[in-house]
């Protein structure tokens, strides 16, 4: 850890050397977004949707190329960025809580300090669904359900680790009530098990539930407001619960960028959170927007890994 | 429930679509028609190379090469003794004795219109089934799930024929490579060696390129086949609309064997060859006159090629609306699906309708396109394929492989692994152990692994919660009778013997 950091740190001098030369003229080639997962998929789609905005803000005819590097769950794509050169022609899409749950999980090759954070872009709020001929169709009766019969509760979710997890960590410790996880291989098949009615209750993101409110009971959603990508759903914090999480996709370069390549890059990003063109096109691919950039996504990231990491201390999940 | 089928219809007509199934079907008799080239290894080549087609492009180019393999195998069958594919081992019994009378021709005109006939019957099969099944299968949790796994490594060790301690052995390979990757639940690290590209498991695409593509090419390099050249005299050379009055007394063995083909296909494990043989046998029994069989009678023919194409499309049924593939042709097929992003199950048949339905008119199109294209005149040309150089086509298959495999992800690594595989089916090739249940093996147990943990989740570590619904018992109960079943069926059957000799 102690040689990674001093890595970055030396490249990342030899790079601020270097780039007062070549910042004048940023961007004059290609710059390249590695993309960790398959093409087509969540992340991707975001990628390829804001890079021409991009484009367009940087201007002088900058081009962003999308190379995807699928793999371990996006590990092997962001640990390629963590390592490329801070010159601004490699920039990669960072997906949270993944990400910082990885670098606890397993042995990772980055950690918080190896990025240059940009922008967020999503933020897909968590759901909480339960099958439609459930008895249990609000908060209230969720919460008592698991407090009176702790561990009666299966909870569909996907994956250990991820969003859907913290989220009903962040539940349980809110209300002291028990539930059983059931961590499917993806949130499709635990949406699926759920319109079965095999398990009692599943947590989602908010664009997986969207297109099903017929069939399933949507208990609430977990932002601080509702959301413009189904204002028909009501939050939580207006249910009394506080409950604020989601899955959450953005982009970040390697650390220690040259300061006017930075700036240009955040201007850009910045840029893109006002452009209604942009919005309209998110929403388009079922892509709930929510811009943060810059300092406050660095922000962002750290706290949600002191949580990961509080909650991996406590109750690690392998 | 029907509506969306008719409403995919215009998107399967344009031409682009459509020209890939022609493309398709072409392209599968060619294979089909090359001995030790099937469809199996023709799709699995062809897959990492529709990343970049539309869906319904590389759908309908699958749906066709699989219907026109199944026929093309039939032309060395019938020509020189030697099946195209493993399906057209029955072919030969009855379609070679007639091209030594100098009926080839009639006999490959019987072969593709008894070959489109399954086809239409397994696609319509597959239209009118899989829509209703796919309601159902929201019934099918994580126990339920795990069953059909279950009876579906069952079906393919016990029902494939030959030996059952080595398709053991070859189901046990697949199910440990299953096991490779990252936990399902935990996701923690297993047998990985440390190497993030083996994280995610190892793809089936990559395991059936190796496993059915390097064996076969490698033994096309190994034995030069030598033809002396197809003779024309051997065809006769009888437009196809003039034999077709004297086919239609097979009605009835186009129907059982239709029947016969569709059920094969839906079960997870027999495949194209069983099904072929089947209807063969029965057929044989039925009929007037069973002293001319195997001397060539061309209702022989007809009951194996209609079975052998009547397993296409049926396979299907598991394979979308569970995502349980009946066969490795329909696995490598869901391989095709998963790579555009388009998960098989109930959902696929909601979100996707055109092309879950699109696919469903492609295979009946390619089965109707069979017989205008592999008609008598295409046939003729078809036979002298047989004498493309070998090594040529060897060499380019290779290529096709490297290629393909290297541009799914883009690395090395997975060329490395599936040289290995190729490696080992190359060996298990030669040792005589069969190569369906390594397939099945690692989708079947990745998901009996996944589904069983999961069921005794729900089930609160409770295995009773396993058997705790009629779905799940019916499953168990099938997966006994399979197991069960061959061996009572051995016993009685050496009693009978033994009576008989005392």
């Amino acid at each position: 850890m102690l040689k990674l950091a001093l890595n970055t740190t030396l490249a990342g001098t030899l790079a601020l050397a270097a780039g007062a030369a070549m910042a004048q003229d940023y961007p004059d080639e290609p710059i390249e977004v590695i993309v960790g997962y398959d093409a087509g998929g969540g992340t991707d789609v975001m990628a390829r949707t804001a890079a021409p905005f991009i484009e367009k803000y940087l201007g002088d005819g900058a081009s962003l190329i999308v190379r995807n590097m699928p793999g371990a769950s996006g590990q092997i794509g962001i640990t390629e960025v963590a390592n490329s050169d801070p010159d601004g022609y490699t920039i990669g899409t960072f997906n949270l809580p993944g990400m910082m749950a990885r670098t606890l999980d397993r042995e990772a090759g980055y950690d918080r300090e190896s990025f240059t954070y940009l922008a967020n872009v999503v933020n897909d709020p968590n759901v909480i669904v339960t099958p439609l001929n459930s008895d249990i169709d609000t908060i209230d009766k969720l919460i008592a359900e698991a407090t009176e019969n702790p561990g009666a509760v299966t909870v569909g979710m996907s994956s250990l680790g991820g969003d859907d997890h913290f989220m009903l960590i962040k539940l349980q410790e809110m209300t002291g009530a028990e539930f059983t996880i059931v961590p499917f291989s993806g949130s499709a098949p635990a949406r699926t098990a759920l319109m079965g009615g095999h398990v009692s209750m599943g947590i989602l993101n908010i664009s997986e539930v969207a297109e099903f409110q017929e069939e399933l009971n949507v208990l609430g959603v977990a932002q601080a407001e509702r959301s413009r990508f189904a204002p028909d759903l009501p939050t939580f914090r207006e249910q009394g619960v506080d409950l604020v999480n989601g899955s959450m996709r953005g982009f970040v370069a390697p650390a220690g960028l040259p300061e006017d390549v930075e700036a240009q890059l955040l201007e850009a990003f910045n840029q893109l959170a006002d452009d209604e063109e942009f919005m309209d096109a998110m929403a388009a691919t079922a892509n709930p927007v929510e811009v943060v950039t810059g300092e406050d996504f660095r922000a962002l990231t750290s706290d949600l890994y002191d949580l990961a990491e509080g909650v991996w201390n406590e109750t690690p999940w392998n | 429930m029907y509506g969306d089928l008719l409403s995919a219809l215009p998107e399967v007509i344009g031409f682009t679509n459509f020209a890939a199934v022609v493309i398709g079907v072409i392209a599968g008799i060619v294979v089909g028609a090359m001995p030790g080239l099937s469809a199996t290894m023709a799709i699995s080549v062809l897959v990492p190379f529709t990343f970049g087609l539309e869906p319904l492009v590389a759908l309908g180019m699958m749906a066709g090469i699989y219907n026109g393999a199944m026929y093309g195998g039939a032309i060395p069958a019938v020509l020189l003794r030697i099946p195209g594919t493993p399906a057209a081992v029955a072919t030969t019994f009855d379609g070679y004795p007639m091209a030594q009378k100098g009926q080839g021709g009639l006999a490959l005109q019987v072969a593709v219109v008894s070959s489109s006939i399954g086809g239409i019957a397994s696609a319509f099969a597959l239209m009118l089934l899989a829509p209703p099944l796919s309601k159902v299968t929201l019934l099918f949790g994580p126990s339920e799930v795990f069953w059909v796994a279950v009876f579906g490594l069952a079906s393919i060790i016990f029902l494939l024929g030959g030996n059952v301690v080595k398709g053991l052995i070859s189901a046990c390979f697949g199910v440990f490579v299953s096991v490779i990757g990252s936990d399902p639940i935990y996701g923690s690290d297993r047998f990985t060696f440390g190497q993030l590209e083996l994280l995610d498991g190892i793809s089936i695409v990559i395991l059936l390129v190796g496993l059915y593509a390097l064996p076969p090419v490698i033994d096309l390099l190994e034995t030069p086949l030598k033809t002396d050249g197809v003779s024309s005299s051997k065809l006769g050379t009888d437009p196809i609309w003039k034999s077709l009055p004297s086919m239609k007394g097979y009605w009835k063995t186009w129907l059982r064997g239709s029947i016969i083909g569709i059920w094969i296909g839906i079960l997870p494990g027999a495949g194209g060859s069983m099904a072929a043989f089947m209807s063969y046998n029965e057929a044989r029994r039925t009929s007037k006159n069973p002293q001319d069989w195997g001397e060539g009678e061309p209702e022989g023919v007809a009951a194996s090629e209609v079975a052998n194409n009547a397993d296409t499309a049926s396979a299907l049924i598991p394979a979308l609306t569970l995502g349980i593939p009946g066969t490795a042709v329909a696995a490598v097929m869901l391989g095709g699906l998963l790579i555009h992003g388009l998960q098989p199950g109930p959902m696929l048949f909601r979100e996707n309708p055109t092309i879950v339905f699109g696919f469903m008119w492609q295979f009946l199109f390619g089965a109707i396109l069979l017989v205008l294209l592999g008609g008598s005149l295409a046939t003729n040309s078809f036979a002298r394929l047989l004498n493309l150089p070998r090594p040529l086509l060897g060499s380019v298959i290779i290529m096709l492989m490297l290629i393909g495999v290297y541009s799914i992800h883009g690395r090395m690594f997975d060329v490395y692994l599936m040289l290995g595989f190729g490696a080992i089916g190359w060996v298990m090739d030669k040792l005589k152990f069969p190569l369906p249940p390594v397939v099945l093996g690692l989708i079947l147990g990745a998901f009996a692994e996944e589904n069983l943990r999961l069921a005794l989740r729900i089930g609160r570590g409770d295995w009773t919660h396993l058997f705790s619904n009629v779905t799940s018992q019916i499953l168990v109960a099938l997966t006994v009778a399979v197991v069960v079943g061959p061996i009572i069926k051995r016993r009685v059957f050496d009693r009978r013997k033994k009576d008989k000799a005392a």
